[in-house]
């Protein structure tokens, strides 16, 4: 086995927030796509995803941002991205996401957001 | 030329020389300029029109000539029709990077402001053209991010392809690429291949069924915008305006559909996005086709390992060999048509197993191939088993097996049977027909009786319509019980063997133990039927009773 990602579920303030760690890739990507579809499943609809520990996302692992983005959104909820470190934000900004979505510096920043409405 | 200006003057253009210098923004220089210039002279209308790399001079800034759209190519005719009267060369005038248009003015114009603003040009020609070369590096590295990151997304593809054999899972990971490379809210993918289950992977798109297309699609070699796309096919597969669709391709065959949807915010499919697409569908091509391919092979490895289990299991139920009977002399052969058949014999006990009880006779005929037939046989020596045991009359034991069979099976799986029962020391026989084949009794005296008789097969009815006929089987008498694989045996031209051929080969042989008579029918039927295949199992059971 290459490279490990995991992806932890918990909550802040009723709002869901999903902790990557590791390597996203398309091996990895089914692995994130399954945890958004157990929330929107659960009728959670306000998602941040946590990106701190994450060191690499790939296409296939922004992907899975767009593949929910618009459900959720028909939904009235959001998905807002924190604490993405420089060389993944990169990427996000190579391929137009930092205008897509909503990138905070941390976990309370994002939740705030939500918050605000 | 500054000798001729004031201080004043002086101050304003090493102020504004400092400031463009400290921009490497194409945007603020410009207006930095026209701001200046317009500014200076009191103008009401400017423009400044800059050389592109492609040579060609592009109005980049206009104020107060709107007829003059930025973006346009420039020309000073088109420039004082849209009242611009006084145009400078934007440095040296041999070889200008652009051109600063101004009108409108206010007051009259003075030299020494013109002396100024040439001065100030030549300072912004150098400025501009660093601008331009950043502009242009900055693009080049912008494209060269994206190609990495076109490359990175194949190879990350690439790897996550090889990791699967499931064709969902290839259409999974392909629409994920997809979706993130081009930040794709709608997309889908279809996928299709003769005795596999569509593949269907979408999102924000309801596609249409790709069946009837299939043809249609096949057509269509490279990735196509839909608006090069015929709209009755747009419309059928429910396609959204702004798609871009790639076929699925490997070298020989389109086996699917991608179909992107609109991007966000109005971006369009450039070339580069086609090429990246037609790399993208060209792996995800080739793991599908691996993808089913090796889902053929797993089933059809597990198709061979029920066959061979279910072989196993007839093989298990046929008699490894015939109890030695007193007086009679037993051969029988099966050979089956495929791996698997539905013919069955055996010589079974009643209640004693020594050479002098009663036995058995069985040949039986059971519908279908296969685990099914395997296992029906098995029900049907279970039953003749147990009913043995307590059970001597063959009217009851056909009875009872018929209504187990018909009980327990579905009434298009049965089977026909010869029973006969014989008792060894005296010859003294009883049989029951059950739908099958009339059994041939060749007498000693070269007469021939068949012994058929009403009965329906075994499970097929509920109702109870055997017979039970008695005879004598004597010394010199042959019996020859068979399945219908004999009779019906067919060379080339479709004539049947029939039970003539079968009683020529009995008599023939009539002096030979059974094993040479069976041997001598099944080269009968062989060498009738020539280069024909065997359709059916054949199954022969030679009884003959020895002198006394």
């Amino acid at each position: 086995m290459a490279n490990s990602f995991s992806v932890t579920a918990s909550e802040q303030d009723g709002i869901a927030v999903l902790t990557l760690e590791g390597f996203l890739d398309a091996h990895t990507a089914p692995q994130f796509e399954e945890a958004i579809q157990k929330e929107i499943n659960a009728g959670r609809k306000q998602i941040v995803i946590h990106c701190e520990k994450l060191t690499y996302i790939s296409s296939a692992g922004l992907g899975v941002f767009m593949s929910f983005i618009e459900e959720i959104r028909d939904a009235g909820g959001d998905i807002k991205i924190s604490g993405v470190i420089p060389k993944v934000l990169q990427v996000f900004e190579i391929l137009g996401f930092q205008s897509l979505f909503d990138i905070v510096g941390n976990v309370p920043e994002a939740v705030a957001r939500f918050q605000q409405g | 030329m500054a000798t001729g200006f004031d201080v004043s003057r002086l101050e304003a253009l090493l102020e504004s020389a400092k400031l463009l210098q400290s921009s490497l923004e194409l945007d603020v220089i410009l207006k930095h300029l026209l701001r200046t210039a317009m500014g200076r002279l009191l103008a009401r209308r400017g423009l400044i029109a800059v050389e592109k790399r492609d040579g060609v001079l592009r109005v980049e800034l206009v104020r107060g000539a709107n007829a003059l759209a930025a973006g346009s190519v420039y020309s000073e005719e088109a420039a004082r029709e849209s009242g611009l009267e006084r145009f400078f060369p934007i440095g040296a005038e041999d070889s200008p990077v652009g051109v600063l248009a101004v009108g409108g003015l206010a007051v009259e114009f003075k030299p020494e402001e013109g002396e100024f603003l040439q001065a100030l040009l030549g300072v912004a020609a150098s400025v501009i053209s660093n601008a331009q070369a950043h502009d242009a590096a900055r693009a080049a590295n912008h494209l060269l991010d994206q190609r990495i990151q076109e490359l990175r997304a194949l190879l990350d593809l690439g790897r996550g392809l090889a990791a699967t054999l499931d064709p969902d899972e290839v259409a999974q990971l392909v629409g994920l690429t997809l979706a993130g490379r081009w930040a794709l809210s709608k997309y889908a993918i279809a996928a299709y291949k003769d005795g596999q289950p569509t593949v269907v992977r979408q999102k924000g798109i309801d596609l249409g069924d790709v069946a009837p297309w299939r043809e249609r699609l096949q057509e269509m070699a490279e990735p196509r915008l839909a608006t090069h796309v015929d709209k009755d096919l747009l419309e059928a597969l429910r396609i959204p305006d702004g798609s871009l669709l790639i076929p699925l391709r490997t070298q020989e065959a389109t086996l699917g559909l991608m179909v992107c949807g609109p991007r966000m915010r109005g971006m369009v499919y450039r070339d580069a996005d086609l090429e990246f697409g037609a790399g993208l569908a060209a792996q995800a091509a080739v793991a599908l086709e691996n993808a089913w391919h090796f889902r053929d092979t797993l089933a059809r490895q597990q198709l061979e390992k029920e066959l061979e289990l279910a072989a196993t299991i007839q093989r298990d139920l046929f008699p490894k060999s015939l109890p030695p009977l007193e007086g009679l002399d037993i051969a029988a052969r099966n050979r089956q048509a495929k791996q698997v058949g539905g013919d069955y014999y055996d010589v079974l006990p009643f209640s004693g197993t020594a050479p002098t009880d009663p036995h058995l006779l069985c040949v039986a005929d059971i519908s279908g191939k296969g685990i099914s037939a395997a296992l029906l046989m098995s029900i049907i020596q279970a039953t003749l088993r147990s009913l043995l045991r307590r059970e001597t009359s063959l009217l009851e034991i056909s009875g009872i097996a018929n209504e187990l069979l018909y009980a327990t099976t579905p009434s298009n799986k049965f089977a026909t049977a010869f029973l006969c029962a014989i008792d060894p020391p005296t010859g003294a026989c009883r049989f029951v027909n059950c739908g099958h084949n009339a059994a041939v009794l060749l007498r000693a005296d070269n007469s021939v009786e068949m012994l058929d008789g009403p009965g329906l097969a075994l499970g097929q009815f509920p109702m109870k319509l055997f017979k039970e006929v008695t005879f004598q089987f004597n010394p010199g008498d042959i019996l020859a019980i068979y399945s219908d694989g004999v009779s019906e045996a067919q060379n080339l031209a479709e004539d049947e063997f029939g039970t003539d051929r079968l009683t020529e080969c009995l008599r023939a042989k009539a002096a030979e133990p059974s094993a040479a008579i069976v041997q001598n029918v099944f080269d009968a039927i062989d060498a009738f039927a020539g280069d024909a295949p065997q359709f059916d199992d054949i199954t022969l059971m030679i009884v003959k009773r020895g002198p006394c």
